[in-house]
């Protein structure tokens, strides 16, 4: 099945489909890392992206159900140089194949995600246009430009949990925690549920006072789509419960908390998508490798001004920051993923909020 | 953190001469290393013996001692130079151990030498077999059931109660020597007998075998400030059952999902954490069952190791340099990526290629062994390809390692036909799944025959236990070249009519214009002009860390058939330098060292330099040798793409060894220009005919000979010539398939061996010249100057090969006259063959005559020990000769005989490859070379058989049994040996002859006779020393049983009545006075005044004017 790419600046790249048809508009970014194709499928926080894999062998170990971070796969376009044939992993249960067919995620294959990737570097994050109905540049370019000029609508009332999901049974002496789900990923979760904690996952607009009578030890806000226009509020509700309760921000949790401080945000000419970004804390030489997939960056200069927030830990390569915290106002803001290191363990990160649940109960 | 500043001085320590298991990736990553600590400010002090590398350059430490890498000759060196710190982690396993015994010793104690880089309670903990189990343990690391021997009882006990098969892994040992696999009782019993001695400490583990599971390896670094990065993952094709050096690797690894990728990582970090490096790098190996993904480790190398080397080539991370700053105090936040040149070095690269490492074996070179694979590492080289996809990768793999194969077959030389797979009967069947079961180095061939012979994926994975999504790639690669071959031209015309599509697609995969024009049924220059007229060309993509996320300063590169052309040409001057592919027997680091030379006299002359390698264990393929690498094979495909692309001045083949110069004719055919000595030159050297001419027209010597393409041509040429007479192909490398003939039905034998390695080329019959002394003579020339770089006498006689030979510089036995006339004959010969560069001659001396055996108009094996011996960079000034300069403006006109002596001796692979006779022939089996280095020649020979790893004895029983002719010559020797206090055993014959000059002897029974004989005598450890020479060209079963016993045991051997001598008077030396250390630098800063002299054209002393 023939396929194109087309970049809003002009730029043409030819590939193959892969089972779905159509045509769809989004906003490309790439992913360096090596392995996690389903993971990064089914994060709600691709939501309407075309999802870029600059890896060039895909599929070898294929899908299972068990690895989907979310209830689907949410990008509008999945790029990518070769997709294998079969798959071979004993964990596997379908192929890649079979799997965007199912999800009717439009796949583009064959595509020279090198130079894509390279081109995207230099030229900055922009819209593009898999599509497999049409292939003529001129009529796609307009198609783009049309699109941008529309407000795109919000995925958040589609990611979200409808009603308050209690996810565990809440035993004597444990902890209860709500996530205010504007994509919350299935990995952070297990490692919550590992740590004890009772879960009530929210709708992403739950309002703040049934949110105060739920009697929560802590709220995390999760990542999610970055640019969702259901965001306003959100930050407007996470402002009300400031200093009420410790939080934790995940990516964009982390964003609309910086923001709900009155914090501003600035887009990123790249964005940081990948597994192996280095940040560091300024007082000591330790730092870490991190998990990261945000385009979106909290402006130093906007936080500087605002009392009792501190920046512990930076970007080791563009100093953007990466993580704040309140001890005051018992507040961990993360622009980092606190993934799981390994099988089950737990992301410090996510053991330090538990501390702070602690003092507050 | 910042650098230590406690410490001032630190010793490096190398890893010794090249063998199997421990290669010149430890050049590598000692020149980085030594880059760094120099950078930091530290005052370096290296030890190396092996003379070849570039490492032991006088400007790469501040001190560098060439000497023997034992425990004794350290400490004099630590004694003298009093380091603060020692870097055990770059020179291999050799490295490694030695710092462990000076620790036992408690030198390091003695002496406050602090062990950085990894302490020597991290080196404990991973290489001591109990310890590691323990801690692997406790941070919940699975590990195969096992137990620790330290005798055959206890073995066997273990062994029993864990169940068959077994892995059997001696402690303290590189490269899993002496690892087996035992199926039953009495294979445990024999190979636990083998471990116990192969091992250092006399310890064997006995493991649950994991055969057939994934083999996974991780390469992680951690800093003292706690951070750890992972470098990449690699996945091993050939599972579990096959050393990882012997195994087929791709990096990164393909079929782990991303939790379990996840979970090696933090595996990994764990490990590196527990063990306790902290300031270095680890290479952590894992097995998983592919069934339920249960996983166990398997060693943890707690240093730089071959797959590191692996690793940092593959993802463009110096894991060397890196490693040895964190040993120094910083931390890896503080220490620059170099690649990317804005990023540091705390970020885990990714890629976005697929890498493929492929081993080179030379189990030709060792008949009478099997070719199989086990966990015992038997390849000697390796190279590595980069592709965008497996398939390209590796079919680049495999045409990189120049077994004359261009890809995954489909090249004219596969074995068997299509047409015989297409109706395979059973036996062929059965060979063919024999040959995928059982692990052997054609393995990959055989999965392609399996393919078109019908057998099914599945069925292949049963066998074999590869993965099945390899598998697949490989059954894609099979289809495609069916889909070719229905393009193939019937008409003999060379023409294509190939789709251009298809050819794209072809190219993409890997295929060569090679494979193409065979199944094409077209010439390769026709695939090639095909190719560009349709714009089909590759274009090169980057090595950057980084998967193109930022802007790479300092990449390297590596073709594809891809949309973009990211090579970055420049309009400036360059030249391009061939490597030598992967290392293999005849041809290993000596030519690497060359053209890193090359690179840094090119640098020095103002040019750019391209260096074209595949050999990941190389300096030549770091990313800061040359001004751009491209990590290609070197075939002549892949060299004029890159030619076509870059136009360079010129092309240098002079120095990566036979491989670029077997590309010189199609290369000049081709219009590229080669620097240096004249293409017609080297094929007068190649071409016997027009070199008997030539040795005419100057009237030198030559022993008599002829060629011959068949063997009644050549009886006709033996008759003539009389036996014994030397045959061997031209063309070859390393004197493969060379034999020394005395009669007419061996030489048939050996005519048809010898016509299938060289192919069209003839066959050479030289009269063999008995009991001669060869000389070696390595020349540098300019077209009007020449001058001898050194003239190297061998130890052994003439009829062994050059690169096998012991050899002394200054000559140690040859008149003054006799030296003269060689000398006369070499500048002749330099002169009329214009030499621009470096030549090489072997001469055989006999009954005061000269004759010229060979030339070779090309840097050879001893450039990096001549160098080093007189203290003038040859290689380099070569260079600089090729790109015009005058050897008058170089000031190197006259030939250096040094007042020291520096012997050379070889280093050979026999324990690797049981039941191979260890006799010297004209075959080179040597893997390595050592240096020794001091005033005389007693004590530079002992040092070079220390350096060597002969552990010549003080005292003791010497064994000897010499051949009738060799009766007389061993009486003086055996005479001496006495004196020194040897008491001497020997066999009747050889006992007759020295009772009959009154020499006390104990006769022992020949072993078929009687016991106790030699070999119980031997594995009592009361035999220190064999003397014994074979009796005749079929050596008799009880000296073979003899030979082979002595490398089990290790015990001191030589097998010429010449080395015999030396080794005699060495232990004199040994006995008599005390060996001293002294570094290079300074027996060179004595050179330069009143040490050496030097000398004329013939041979006169010249008052040193300098």
């Amino acid at each position: 099945m023939r396929a194109v790419l087309v970049l809003e600046d002009g730029r043409v790249f030819p590939g193959r489909g892969l089972g779905v048809e159509g045509e769809r508009i989004g906003e490309l970014f790439f992913n360096t890392a090596v392995v996690g194709y389903q993971e990064m499928l089914t994060d709600p926080a691709n939501a309407g992206k075309i999802l870029v894999l600059t890896y060039p062998l895909i599929g070898n170990y294929g899908c299972a159900a068990k690895f989907n971070e979310s209830k689907q796969a949410w990008p509008f376009g999945f790029v990518i140089k070769e997709n294998s044939r079969i798959y071979s992993n004993w964990q596997a249960k379908e192929s890649l194949a079979d799997f965007v067919k199912k999800q009717k995620i439009l796949t583009i294959q064959g595509v020279d995600t090198r130079t894509l990737a390279v081109h995207l570097r230099q030229k900055g994050q922009m819209l593009g246009v898999v599509s497999t109905l049409n292939f003529e540049p001129k009529g796609l370019i307009e198609k783009i430009k049309a699109f941008r000029k529309n407000q795109s609508a919000s995925f958040l009332p589609a990611i979200s949990a409808h009603k308050p999901e209690h996810l565990t049974k809440r035993r004597s002496g444990a902890k209860k925690i709500g996530i205010l789900d504007l994509g919350i990923t299935k990995s952070i979760i297990r490692q919550l549920e590992a740590l004890g904690l009772a879960i009530i996952v929210l709708p992403y607009n739950f309002p703040p006072k049934e949110i105060l009578r739920l009697k929560l030890h802590g709220l995390i806000v999760s990542s999610g789509p970055e640019e969702d226009p259901g965001l306003r509020e959100v930050v407007e509700n996470v402002g009300d419960l400031i200093a009420k309760m410790p939080m934790l921000g995940i990516s964009t949790g982390h964003q609309v908390i910086s923001r709900a401080l009155g914090g501003k945000l600035a887009k990123m000419k790249l964005g940081h998508h990948g597994v192996n970004l280095p940040i560091y804390n300024p007082a000591s030489y330790k730092g870490a490798i991190t998990v990261q997939n945000h385009s979106w960056v909290v402006d130093a200069d906007s936080l500087a001004k605002i009392k009792n927030i501190k920046i512990t830990a930076y970007n080791l390569n563009d100093r953007s920051i990466e993580e704040i915290e309140s001890k005051k106002l018992k507040i961990i803001g993360t622009q980092y993923i606190p993934a799981s290191p390994g099988f089950n363990e737990i992301n410090s990160t996510l053991k330090n909020f538990v501390k702070y649940l602690k003092r507050s109960s | 953190m910042p650098r230590r500043k406690d410490i001032k001085k630190v010793l490096m320590i190398g890893s010794g001469p090249i063998i199997i298991g421990q290669a010149c990736e430890f050049d590598y990553s000692g020149s980085q290393a030594c880059k760094a600590l120099r950078e930091e400010g530290y005052f370096t002090i290296l030890v190396n013996s092996n003379p070849a590398t570039i490492m032991t350059d006088p400007g790469m430490a501040d001190v560098t001692y060439i000497e023997p890498l034992s425990v004794e000759m350290v400490t004099k060196i630590i004694a003298k130079e009093r380091p603060d710190a020692v870097l055990p982690t770059l020179g291999g396993q050799t490295g490694l151990n030695l710092t462990f015994f000076l620790m036992k010793e408690g030198v390091l104690k003695k002496y406050s030498v602090e062990s950085i880089g990894a302490s020597v309670e991290a080196i404990s903990c991973a290489e001591d077999r109990q310890l590691f189990k323990k801690a692997m343990q406790e941070i919940g690391v699975g590990v195969p059931k096992s137990g620790i021997a330290d005798s055959l009882e206890e073995g066997m006990k273990i062994g029993l109660n864990i169940g068959f098969p077994l892995i059997l892994r001696p402690a303290y040992c590189l490269g899993g020597s002496g690892g087996a696999t035992a199926y039953n009782k009495e294979e445990l019993e024999a190979f636990l007998n083998k471990g116990l001695e192969t091992s250092p400490v006399h310890q064997v583990l006995v493991e649950q075998s994991v055969l057939g599971w994934k083999e996974i390896e991780f390469e992680v670094i951690r800093d003292c400030a706690d951070n750890v990065i992972m470098i990449t993952s690699m996945e091993n094709v050939d599972p579990m059952g096959v050393h990882t050096g012997d195994s087929i690797v791709v990096a990164p690894a393909q079929t782990l999902t991303a939790e379990e990728y996840n979970n090696f990582v933090n595996l990994s970090k764990r490990i590196i954490r527990r063990v306790g490096v902290s300031g270095g790098g680890a290479n952590i190996q894992f097995g998983q069952n592919p069934a339920n993904g249960e996983i166990v480790i398997i060693e943890v190398n707690p240093r730089l190791s071959r797959s590191s080397a692996l690793a940092s080539k593959a993802t463009g991370f110096p894991i060397a340099r890196v490693a040895t700053k964190l040993a120094v105090g910083l931390t890896l936040p503080e220490v620059m990526n170099q690649i990317t040149g804005r990023t540091t070095s705390f970020f885990e690269p990714t890629v976005d290629y697929c890498v493929f490492k492929v081993c080179r074996f030379t189990f030709e070179k060792f008949a009478k062994t099997e070719r199989l694979l086990n966990t015992s590492m038997k390849a000697v080289g390796e190279a590595m390809s980069i592709g965008r996809n497996f398939k390209e990768s590796f079919q680049k793999g495999l045409r990189s390692i120049e077994i004359s194969r261009y890809g995954f077959g489909a090249d004219g030389k596969d074995k068997i036909s299509d047409a015989a797979l297409k109706k395979a009967n059973a036996g062929l069947l059965k060979l063919i799944k024999d040959k995928i079961r059982i692990p052997n180095d054609e393995r990959m061939f055989y999965i392609r025959y399996a393919l078109k012979a019908g057998l099914s994926i599945e069925e292949i994975h049963r066998l074999s236990k590869i993965d099945c999504w390899f598998l697949d790639n490989m059954q894609q690669l099979v289809e495609l070249e069916e889909e070719i071959k229905k393009y193939r031209n019937k008409k003999d015309n060379d023409a294509l009519e190939i789709p251009v599509d298809l050819l794209l697609q072809a190219k993409k995969d890997g295929f060569s214009d090679r494979q193409l024009a065979f199944l094409l049924n077209a010439k390769e220059n026709k695939v090639r002009e095909f190719r560009n007229k349709n714009n089909i060309k590759a274009a090169y993509k980057l090595v950057d860390t980084c998967a193109g996320e930022f802007h790479a300063k300092q990449p390297y590169f590596y073709s594809t058939y891809e949309t973009a052309q990211e090579a970055r040409v420049s309009k400036n001057k360059k030249v391009v330098i061939l490597g030598g592919g992967p290392n293999r027997i005849g041809q290993g680091i000596e030519f690497d060292y060359c053209c890193c030379h090359a690179a840094y006299a090119l640098k020095e002359a103002g040019y750019e330099s391209i260096m074209i390698n595949c050999n990941p264990e190389t300096v030549s393929t770091d990313y800061d040798t040359s001004d751009r690498l491209y990590f290609e094979p070197l075939t002549l495909e892949d060299i004029l793409n890159i030619i076509e692309l870059e136009k360079p001045v010129g092309v240098i083949v002079q120095f990566g060894g036979q491989t670029p110069l077997n590309l010189a004719v199609p290369l000049r055919k081709a219009g590229v220009n080669l620097l240096g000595t004249s293409a017609d030159s080297i094929d007068i050297a190649e071409d016997r005919k027009r070199f008997k001419q030539i040795l005419h027209k100057l009237d030198l010597l030559q022993p008599a000979n002829g060629t011959a393409f068949t063997f009644t041509e050549a009886k006709a040429v033996a008759a003539e010539i009389g036996y014994p007479v030397l045959v061997r192909p031209s063309y070859v490398l390393g004197g493969r398939a060379m034999e020394i003939v005395y009669d007419e039905a061996t030489l048939e034998k050996f005519i048809s061996e010898a016509a299938e390695v060289s192919g069209e080329h003839p066959v050479l019959i030289d009269k063999f010249l008995e009991d001669a002394i060869e000389v070696d003579v390595d020349l540098i020339g300019d077209g009007e100057t020449y001058v001898i770089g050194g003239m190297l006498e061998h130890i052994e006689e003439a009829g062994i090969h050059s690169g096998d030979s012991a050899m002394a510089i200054p000559a140690h036995t040859l008149s003054e006259e006799l030296l003269n006339k060689v000398r006369e004959a070499t500048y002749k010969m330099a002169g009329e063959l214009k030499v621009i560069g470096l030549m090489n001659v072997q001469y055989a001396i006999k009954d005061e005559q000269v004759y010229i055996l060979e030339v070779n108009p090309r840097a050879s094996r001893t450039v990096p020990f001549v160098s080093k011996t007189i203290g003038i960079p040859l290689a380099k000034l070569a260079t600089r000769v090729m790109l015009g300069a005058k050897l008058k403006d170089l000031k190197f006109t006259q030939e250096i005989v040094p007042k020291h002596v520096a012997v050379k001796e070889s280093v050979f692979p026999f324990n690797r490859f049981p039941g191979v006779d260890i006799i010297l022939g004209p075959e080179m089996k040597s893997t390595g070379e050592v240096m020794g280095l001091d005033v005389d020649f007693g004590r530079a020979y002992i040092k070079s058989q220390l350096a060597a790893g002969q552990k010549l004895p003080r005292q003791g029983n010497v064994f000897i049994s010499v051949r009738d002719k060799d009766k007389n010559a061993v009486i003086p020797i055996a005479r001496k040996l006495v004196d020194l206090g040897f008491r001497i055993y020997a066999t009747s014959g050889t006992a007759e002859i020295l009772k009959k000059s009154r020499i006390g002897v104990k006769v022992l029974p020949k072993i078929a006779e009687g016991r106790p004989n030699v070999l119980d005598l031997m594995k009592d450890g009361k035999v220190q020393l064999v003397i014994n020479t074979p009796s005749g060209r079929i050596p008799r079963q009880d000296e073979i049983k003899i030979r082979s016993q002595v490398v089990i045991y290790n015990i001191p051997y030589t097998t010429t009545i010449s080395a015999a001598q030396a080794t005699v008077s060495g232990i004199e030396v040994l006995l008599k006075k005390d060996l001293d250390v002294k570094a290079l630098q300074q027996y060179h800063k004595k050179a330069a005044s009143s040490q050496s002299r030097q000398v004329t054209r013939n041979g006169k002393n010249k008052p040193k004017n300098r």
